[in-house]
C-alpha cells in the first residue's frame, strides 16, 4: 500500500477509535457479560453475600424453555410481528402521498410524525378512551352497524382483542418514524428517472413498482429490521396498558416482559433473565437474517 | 428503663465516635412534592449531628434495580426507603442488614408499634425501621348526592357486605358505581386481603396455603357475581383500585372511595365542587373487624460502609416528632408509638381532608399486615392473580381458580 493510503487508513481508524472504545465499554462488554450470566446462577443473594456468579451450564435455558409463561411470551412476541409488514406498507404508501409539492403537505408530514414524539403515558390515556367499553372505537363500530350496544366490550380486557389493540398503538406510534425514513429515501431518488419513465408512458403503478420500490430497497430493509426488532422486544406498551401484568389471562404477556419481571421484579434472578434475553436475541437474529434473505431474493441476487 | 435502652442504643451506635461521615439516603417517590419536608428534616439532623452529612437521592420506579446495581458496583447507599414486600425480598436475598445489629431490639420495641415492626420482621429478624404506613381501608369518603339519589343512608353500612349491597343500589338508581374493591392490583395479591378481612385463613398451621375452602369459594363467587352484574367495574382487572376509584369518583361516576384520605387531594384538584360536598365516615370492615395495611421503612444495606451513622439517621427520620410533622404535610399513617394521642394529629378544621387526616394518621396501631408474603413471591402472586382473573372473566369457576392457585402455591413456595 502506498504511503498516502496508509495515512488515510490510519486516520480513519483514529477517528473511529473513540467511538469503538465507547461501544466496547457500553455495548459489547455488557452484551457479552449478559450472555455469560445466562449460563450462571446469579441472584440478589449473590449480591448480598458478595459471591460471584456460579456456572450452571444450560440449566437456565432449560428452565426458561420449560416455563409456560416464557412460551406464552415468545408466542405473543411472534404474533406481534404482524405489525411489521402492515407498518411498512402503510408508511411507504403515505410517504409516497406526502412526497408531493401540494399545499398543506408540511402539515401532513408533521401530523403523521406527532405520535412518534408523544409519550407512551399520554398515548395510553388517549387510547384507553378509545378502547373502553363506552369508548370511541365501540361508538364508531356501532355507528356503522357493526354491533349493537349489548355487544360492546372493553378491547383491553378481552383476551382475544387486547394484544391486537396494543399492536394498533405500536403501529400508530411507529408509523410516523418509518414514514419519515421512507420520505427521506424517496427524496433521494433522482426526479429524472420518474420523468423519463413518465415520458415512456409508464403508469403511476408501474413507476412505483419498477422505480421507487427497487431504489428504496435499502430503506425498506432498514425500516423492516428496525420494526422487527422493536416488535420482538416490545415492553413499554404492555407495561402501560396492562399495569405490567400482561393480562388479561396473559394474552399480552410478551417475552421481554418475562425478562423484565425475572430481573427487575422482586425475583432478582439475573441468570434466568439473561438466559431468556439471550433466547430472545437469537430469535431477533433469526428474524433479521430472514429480512436480509427476503430483500436479497427480491433483488434476484441468489 | 427507656433511658437505659436509649443509652444502650447510643452506645451501640457509637454516638461520639463519628469523624466527618457522609451517608447517602435514598427515598422512593418523595421528590419534588415533599422536598421541603425532607430537606428541613435532614438539616435538623445535620445540625444535631455535625459530624454526619446526608446526601439525599430520590429514586422513582427504578429504585430496586438501582439498589442492586449500586451494591454490585460497591457503591451501596446507606439508608434506603423500601416497603414491606421489597424489604422482605431484600432480606431473603441477603442484601439487607438486620437492624438489631445496630439498634437494640428493646429500643425498637419502645419506639414503634409492634404490629408495624412485625411487618419488617423476616425469619425472626427486624430488617427495617418503620417510617410511615397506610391503611387499606382507612376511611370512607362518599358523595352524599349520589347516596341521596339512591335513597341510601350511610348509617346502614356496617361492613363490607353492606358496602356491596349499597353499591348495587347506587348502580341501579344512578348508573354510578358504589365501592371499588381491590381484586387484582398488579403489585401484590389483593384478593388475599379480602379473605383475611373476612376472617378467612390464608395458611394452615404448617404454613401451607389453604384458601380454597367452601367459605373462600363463596366469597370469591360473591365478587365475581358483582363484576358480572356490573356492580363493580371490570376495569378493576386492569387498573389499581385506588387509581380507578379516584378517576371515577372525581368524574361523579362512583360514589365511594375507601382508603387513605390522600385520595381527596386528587379529588380536590380534579373536581373542587365535589370535594367540598364529600363526607367522611369510618371505613366499614369485614367480618374479622380489622384494618389491613402496610408500611414503608428505612433499611440499611449490608454493603453500607457507614452502618452506625446510617442507623442513627434512620432513627431520627422515623422518630415520632418527625413522623407527626410528615403527617401534617401529607396524610400518612404514623408508625411511632404514642401517635394515637399526639395533639399534632388532631383535625384543625372541618375540611374533609383535615378530618380524614386526623382519623387516619393516628391509626398506626391498627395496621395489620395480615399475612407474610410467601417466598418466591413474584411467581406465586402472579399465578394467584392469573387464577383470580380467570374466575372474574368466567374462564374458571371460583372453586377451580382457588384450587389451582393453592396447588401452585404449595408446590412453588420454596
Amino acid at each position: 500500500m502506498k504511503r498516502q493510503a496508509w495515512t488515510t487508513t490510519l486516520a480513519a481508524y483514529a477517528f473511529l477509535a473513540p467511538a469503538l472504545v465507547l461501544m466496547g465499554l457500553f455495548t459489547f462488554y455488557p452484551v457479552l457479560y449478559g450472555a455469560y450470566l445466562g449460563f450462571t446462577e446469579y441472584t440478589a443473594a449473590n449480591l448480598g453475600s458478595g459471591e460471584p456468579p456460579r456456572w450452571v451450564g444450560g440449566q437456565n435455558f432449560a428452565l426458561v424453555l420449560r416455563d409456560p409463561l416464557f412460551q406464552i411470551g415468545i408466542l405473543n412476541s411472534l404474533k406481534y410481528l404482524v405489525v411489521v409488514p402492515i407498518l411498512q406498507i402503510a408508511s411507504l404508501a403515505v410517504a409516497v402521498l406526502v412526497n408531493r409539492k401540494l399545499p398543506f403537505m408540511a402539515f401532513f408530514r408533521a401530523g403523521y410524525y406527532i405520535p412518534v414524539i408523544t409519550s407512551i403515558s399520554l398515548a395510553a390515556v388517549m387510547w384507553e378512551w378509545i378502547f373502553q367499553k363506552d369508548g370511541l372505537l365501540n361508538w364508531s363500530l356501532r355507528l356503522i352497524g357493526f354491533f349493537n350496544q349489548g355487544g360492546q366490550f372493553n378491547w383491553l380486557l378481552n383476551e382475544h382483542t387486547a394484544l391486537w389493540a396494543i399492536m394498533l398503538v405500536t403501529f400508530w406510534r411507529g408509523f410516523g418514524y418509518c414514514m419519515v425514513l421512507y420520505l427521506a429515501g424517496l427524496q433521494a431518488i433522482p426526479g429524472e428517472l420518474e420523468e423519463a419513465a413518465t415520458l415512456d408512458g409508464a403508469s403511476p403503478w408501474q413507476r412505483f413498482w419498477r422505480i421507487i420500490v427497487p431504489l428504496m430497497r435499502p430503506t425498506i430493509l432498514l425500516c423492516s429490521l428496525l420494526s422487527t426488532i422493536a416488535a420482538i422486544r416490545v415492553l413499554e406498551e404492555i407495561l402501560v396498558f396492562t399495569g405490567g401484568t400482561g393480562g388479561p389471562l396473559n394474552s399480552t404477556y410478551t417475552a421481554l416482559l418475562y425478562v423484565y419481571n425475572k430481573s427487575l421484579g422482586l425475583d432478582f434472578n439475573y441468570g434466568v433473565a439473561s438466559a431468556a434475553g439471550l433466547l430472545i436475541a437469537l430469535v431477533g437474529f433469526g428474524l433479521s437474517y430472514l429480512n436480509f434473505r427476503i430483500t436479497r431474493e427480491d433483488r434476484g441476487e441468489r | 428503663m427507656v433511658k437505659r435502652l436509649l443509652a444502650a442504643g447510643a452506645m451501640a451506635l457509637g454516638l461520639s465516635a463519628f469523624a466527618q461521615t457522609q451517608i447517602e439516603f435514598w427515598t422512593y417517590y418523595l421528590s419534588p412534592n415533599f422536598d421541603n419536608y425532607i430537606k428541613s428534616t435532614i438539616a435538623d439532623f445535620e445540625k444535631a449531628n455535625p459530624t454526619i452529612k446526608v446526601k439525599w437521592v430520590d429514586k422513582q420506579d427504578t429504585m430496586e434495580r438501582d439498589l442492586t446495581a449500586s451494591i454490585a458496583l460497591g457503591k451501596a447507599p446507606d439508608v434506603v426507603n423500601l416497603w414491606q414486600d421489597s424489604t422482605f425480598a431484600g432480606a431473603q436475598n441477603g442484601i439487607l442488614l438486620p437492624i438489631t445489629q445496630v439498634v437494640p431490639r428493646g429500643l425498637l420495641d419502645q419506639l414503634y408499634y409492634p404490629n408495624v415492626l412485625d411487618i419488617f420482621t423476616v425469619e425472626g429478624q427486624v430488617y427495617g425501621l418503620p417510617w410511615y404506613g397506610w391503611l387499606d381501608q382507612g376511611v370512607m369518603m362518599y358523595n352524599p348526592d349520589l347516596f341521596a339519589k339512591a335513597g341510601v343512608d350511610i348509617r346502614s353500612i356496617k361492613n363490607t357486605d353492606d358496602l356491596l349491597a349499597v353499591s348495587e343500589k347506587i348502580k341501579k338508581a344512578t348508573g354510578a358505581y358504589g365501592w371499588l374493591p381491590p381484586v387484582k392490583d398488579p403489585n401484590g395479591a389483593s384478593f388475599l386481603g379480602r379473605f383475611f378481612l373476612e376472617g378467612l385463613s390464608i395458611y394452615d398451621k404448617d404454613g401451607k396455603a389453604n384458601f380454597n375452602s367452601p367459605a373462600h369459594v363463596a366469597l370469591l363467587q360473591k365478587y365475581v357475581d358483582a363484576m358480572k352484574n356490573d356492580v363493580i367495574p371490570q376495569e378493576l382487572l386492569r387498573k389499581e383500585a385506588f387509581q380507578l376509584s379516584n378517576e371515577l369518583y372525581s368524574q361523579g361516576k362512583s360514589a365511594i372511595i375507601v382508603g387513605a384520605p390522600t385520595s381527596l387531594n386528587r379529588v380536590k384538584e380534579a373536581n373542587p365542587d365535589l370535594y367540598k360536598k364529600t363526607k367522611i365516615a369510618s371505613a366499614p370492615l369485614g367480618k374479622a373487624g380489622i384494618q389491613t395495611g402496610g408500611a414503608m421503612d428505612l433499611v440499611i444495606p449490608k454493603a453500607s460502609k457507614n452502618q452506625a451513622a446510617a442507623a442513627r439517621f434512620a432513627l431520627f427520620i422515623t422518630n415520632r416528632a418527625n413522623q407527626v410533622k410528615f403527617a401534617n404535610v401529607v396524610p400518612i399513617v404514623c408508625t411511632a408509638k404514642g401517635c394515637e394521642s399526639d395533639p399534632g394529629l388532631k383535625a384543625k378544621s372541618d375540611d374533609p381532608l383535615e378530618i380524614g387526616k386526623g382519623m387516619n394518621s393516628s391509626s398506626g396501631r391498627l395496621i395489620n399486615p395480615g399475612f407474610k408474603p410467601p417466598k418466591n413471591t413474584d411467581d406465586i402472586y402472579k399465578n394467584f392473580n392469573d387464577n383470580i382473573e380467570a374466575a372474574f372473566l368466567g374462564k374458571k369457576s371460583a372453586k377451580q381458580a382457588l384450587d389451582d392457585a393453592v396447588a401452585f402455591w404449595n408446590a412453588n413456595a420454596k
